[in-house]
């Protein structure tokens, strides 16, 4: 009588215990039915092809700091490169959509023509226009 | 002998990084439009080449692209225009050098100065390859040439 309870209490926890794992399996393979998004992030040493109605253009910095789905701010020692220039700055914002990017930090531009350096710069990728601002020196290959 | 040889890659690296033929220095802005190939510079501009020197409030460069270079074909200054050639100084209102040719045109209150003389008038066109210079005016009146002295005291 006694051995018949005890393998009654057994059968009932292996019971219990096999429904917590399939429990747990259901629940780890259930996908994800809400939308996540993640709207300020930073990411270190960052580098990656952003391609764009322009072209491809390369960008990379010391931290990358995602303010929200349209605007990173790369945070440090920065560059932006495609087939025409390379920019190397210093906290560059880019607003992703619009294809703009800008910096009040020293900035130098390296294109097929010379070397550009000044006190910042506000490049508008789609109409293929960079203005360079306060003082520009060019120097000319 | 590695201290010379420091020196030597020291003074190299500064040599090349101060040294170059052309140039162009701006106090406010210089904007490179790309689609339509060209460079506008605004405040204070100097622009060199291995031909002269200029200065101006703006200027506008037009470009050609030949085997993935970027080559000036024309400069335009706009206001104070000053253009030292050699022992030369042009100045007027504005200005266009096209880079073919060599010819500068200089339009607006044109002046020439050179040690020796003064030359004033409306229109000054600079054949820099053959050394002429041609000085046009709005009306008879207003061309005018002043010798300069080199010497005070003659």
């Amino acid at each position: 009588m006694t051995r018949n309870l005890y393998k009654k209490i057994i059968n009932f926890f292996i019971i219990i215990f096999l429904a917590i794992q399939i429990f747990i399996y259901f629940y780890n393979q259930r996908p994800l039915s809400e939308n996540f998004s993640q709207k300020n992030m930073t990411v270190e040493n960052f580098s990656s092809i952003v391609l764009s109605k322009s072209g491809m253009t390369k960008i990379g910095s010391e931290k990358l700091n995602k303010i929200d789905e349209n605007n990173i701010y790369l945070e440090g020692n920065s560059y932006l490169e495609n087939k025409e220039y390379k920019i190397y700055g210093e906290n560059i914002f880019i607003k992703i959509e619009e294809e703009i990017s800008n910096s009040n930090d020293p900035v130098k531009v390296i294109n097929s023509m010379g070397i550009l350096k000044s006190k910042g710069f506000k490049n508008l990728d789609n109409e293929g226009i960079i203005i360079f601002k306060g003082e520009v020196e060019f120097l000319i290959d | 002998m590695i201290n010379k040889i420091l020196y030597l890659i020291v003074f190299l690296l500064i040599f090349s990084s101060s040294y170059s033929d052309s140039y162009v220095k701006a106090s406010d802005t210089l904007i490179w439009d790309s689609e339509n190939k060209k460079y506008t510079a605004n405040g204070d501009v100097e622009f060199k080449n291995d031909k002269f020197i200029a200065y101006s409030d703006k200027m506008i460069a037009n470009y050609i692209e030949e085997n993935n270079e970027e080559i000036f074909t024309t400069v335009e200054l706009f206001e104070n225009v000053v253009i030292k050639f050699k022992d030369e100084i042009f100045k007027g209102n504005h200005a266009i050098y096209t880079k073919n040719d060599n010819i500068i045109i200089l339009t607006g209150d044109v002046s020439i100065e050179s040690p020796t003389r003064l030359l004033t008038g409306y229109e000054l066109i600079a054949d820099i390859d053959n050394n002429k210079r041609i000085l046009n005016s709005a009306d008879k009146d207003s061309l005018v040439e002043v010798l300069l002295e080199n010497d005070s005291n003659d």
